[in-house]
């Protein structure tokens, strides 16, 4: 379980995360949404310690995460998919995903296979250098990448931002499945709706560094005033 | 594969060089060998680490320092072994770069030109600091190394003779070249491509981007040390020009006009140019600076991959990625 306190974080003196408190389950897929600049990426950074927090704790698992260094809080069980995917260009599909193995504790790694079972299209690749990879399929590599060192909280950040609507689904319905056949705790950042209702089981609105809202996915599906407040779409 | 076969024959062929030249050209070939070893830390730390070390030479100073001073007996009198101070010029280069690479590495860490300029600083204090530092012979340096001592099956032989040394260096140089060639081709050389090319990604995926940096930084290190430590025993000489300014910018050409991102033409580069030069300057006296000067510009502005690399990468088929 994660868990944030009273966490506040920022760029130089400017605040973007203001006070921020919330749990993230295991076994629990969290979509985080809300529009630009309301400071989403900011909180995945400082959980990742990318950023620094000025106040307030990060928990996870009962370790105080938030003054040790990015490499150590992702050994300590949390992946990360950055904006961006991020991958290795020049490296291949395997060399990509043993950069995601080696670096972690070997003994919650997941053996590639079990990754080519959720995504047969790695291994049909594995020997393809990523660079050539269209968006989807880098994105795709960027997720499996940080699966395979067994994370037990997997941050993702906007995984559909420029990929076609037909692998946005697929990967909402992988990961949803993931989640739930391994215990994963999921926390997504996305603007991308379809993708939230695919896979999310809980709704958190964030706006100016803070969340406004926080609501079962059900209640989404059934009414979408509270996507019309915070996203305006 | 190839690139292995192209290592071994060289190898061999250098093996074979003496039948062919004179006691004065093996005598040579031996002191390029050593500078090839300087050229292979270099191309390690650079090409491969995507490091910078404008003052590659100082691990080479301390190494050539730390070997004089344990076989002339300084430290102790009965320690005079020379495996003893092999390992201790190692050591000591790699601690000494695990010192200094901590202040240049941690936090956000210093790159590009700034990395450059301050190692090629440090390399400066360092060679004034053996100019002053007279318990260690100052200006002059230390004189009467005495020349590697092999102890082995209750044998003792001292390599006097430039043949044997010759081929005790050239077997030294394999072990090392072939050593780190295996290195940068485990999952290990994955890593430095990847922390040269992209080191903000790698912390997320639990790397330590300091501890890697530091680990072939020293390794490096370890490497110039033993260079520097053998050069010792070779000239029986060593003084503070051995760590400073020349002899780093020299390494640097000889690594950026074989090519920084092969081993093989970092170390041929070393040879190829310590060679030309005894030819060249011959002909041509301090002229031959010049002529060292524009291959240089046409290396880096026409084959910036290096004069030696592009050609055996031709051979091989096969371009390391960037």
């Amino acid at each position: 379980m994660l868990e944030l306190r009273n966490l506040s974080s920022g760029y130089g003196d400017a605040l973007v995360l203001r006070d921020f408190s919330c749990r993230f389950e295991n076994g629990r897929v969290t979509a985080l949404m809300g529009r630009n600049g309301m400071g989403k990426t900011t909180l995945l950074k400082t959980i990742m310690g990318l950023i620094k927090a000025k106040s307030g704790s990060v928990r996870f698992d009962g370790q105080a995460l938030e003054t040790w260094p990015t490499h150590l809080i992702a050994r300590a069980g949390i992946g990360y998919v950055p904006q961006g995917r991020e991958i290795f260009e020049d490296f291949s599909v395997t060399e990509n995903l043993q950069l995601g193995l080696l670096g972690q504790d070997p003994v919650g790694a997941l053996p590639f296979s079990q990754i080519y079972d959720w995504f047969p299209l790695l291994k049909e690749r594995a020997d393809q250098r990523a660079g050539t990879f269209s968006g989807g399929q880098q994105q795709i590599l960027a997720i499996a990448r940080a699966l395979v060192g067994g994370p037990k909280m997997l941050l993702l950040d906007e995984p559909t931002e420029g990929i076609q609507p037909s692998i946005v689904h697929d990967i909402g319905l992988q990961l949803a499945k993931i989640a739930k056949e391994t215990g994963l705790g999921i926390l997504i950042v996305e603007q991308n709706v379809e993708m939230v209702r695919t896979l999310a089981d809980q709704v958190l609105f964030m706006e100016n560094g803070e969340i406004r809202e926080s609501c079962d996915i059900e209640a989404v599906k059934q009414d979408d005033t509270l996507l019309h407040r915070y996203l305006s779409v | 594969m190839r690139n292995s076969l192209i290592g071994l024959l060289v190898f061999i062929a250098l093996a074979v060089t003496p039948l062919f030249v004179g006691q004065y050209w093996t005598g040579q070939l031996t002191t390029y060998l050593v500078y090839g070893l300087l050229a292979i830390s270099l191309s390690l730390v650079w090409g491969y680490g995507g490091i910078l070390c404008f003052g590659q030479a100082m691990f080479f100073g301390i190494g050539g320092y730390i070997m004089a001073v344990f076989t002339k007996g300084m430290i102790y009198p009965d320690l005079t072994s020379s495996y003893l101070g092999l390992l201790a010029a190692m050591a000591g280069a790699a601690m000494f770069a695990l010192a200094l690479g901590y202040f240049l590495f941690a936090g956000r860490g210093i790159s590009g030109a700034y990395l450059a300029i301050i190692t090629l600083a440090i390399a400066l204090v360092l060679e004034r600091l053996m100019n002053n530092w007279y318990a260690l012979g100052g200006y002059n340096g230390l004189l009467n190394v005495p020349p590697l001592k092999l102890i082995a099956f209750g044998y003792s032989y001292e390599l006097w003779d430039r043949l044997p040394t010759f081929y005790i260096i050239l077997g030294i140089v394999a072990v090392v070249y072939f050593g780190v060639s295996f290195l940068v081709k485990t999952p290990y050389g994955l890593l430095l491509t990847a922390i040269r090319t992209h080191p903000d990604r790698l912390s997320s995926l639990g790397y330590s981007v300091l501890n890697l940096r530091l680990s072939v930084f020293s390794l490096s290190a370890a490497i110039a040390g033993l260079a520097g430590a053998l050069f010792a025993t070779l000239d029986g000489f060593v003084s503070p020009t051995l760590i400073g300014f020349t002899l780093s910018t020299e390494a640097l050409i000889w690594v950026a006009i074989g090519g920084k991102e092969m081993l093989l033409a970092a170390f041929l580069g070393a040879i190829f140019t310590r060679t030309a030069e005894s030819w060249l300057s011959e002909i041509f006296g301090d002229y031959w600076i010049l002529i060292l000067g524009v291959v240089f510009m046409i290396s880096v502005v026409l084959l910036p991959r290096g004069l030696l690399a592009t050609p055996i990468e031709m051979l091989t088929g096969k371009r390391k990625r960037k």
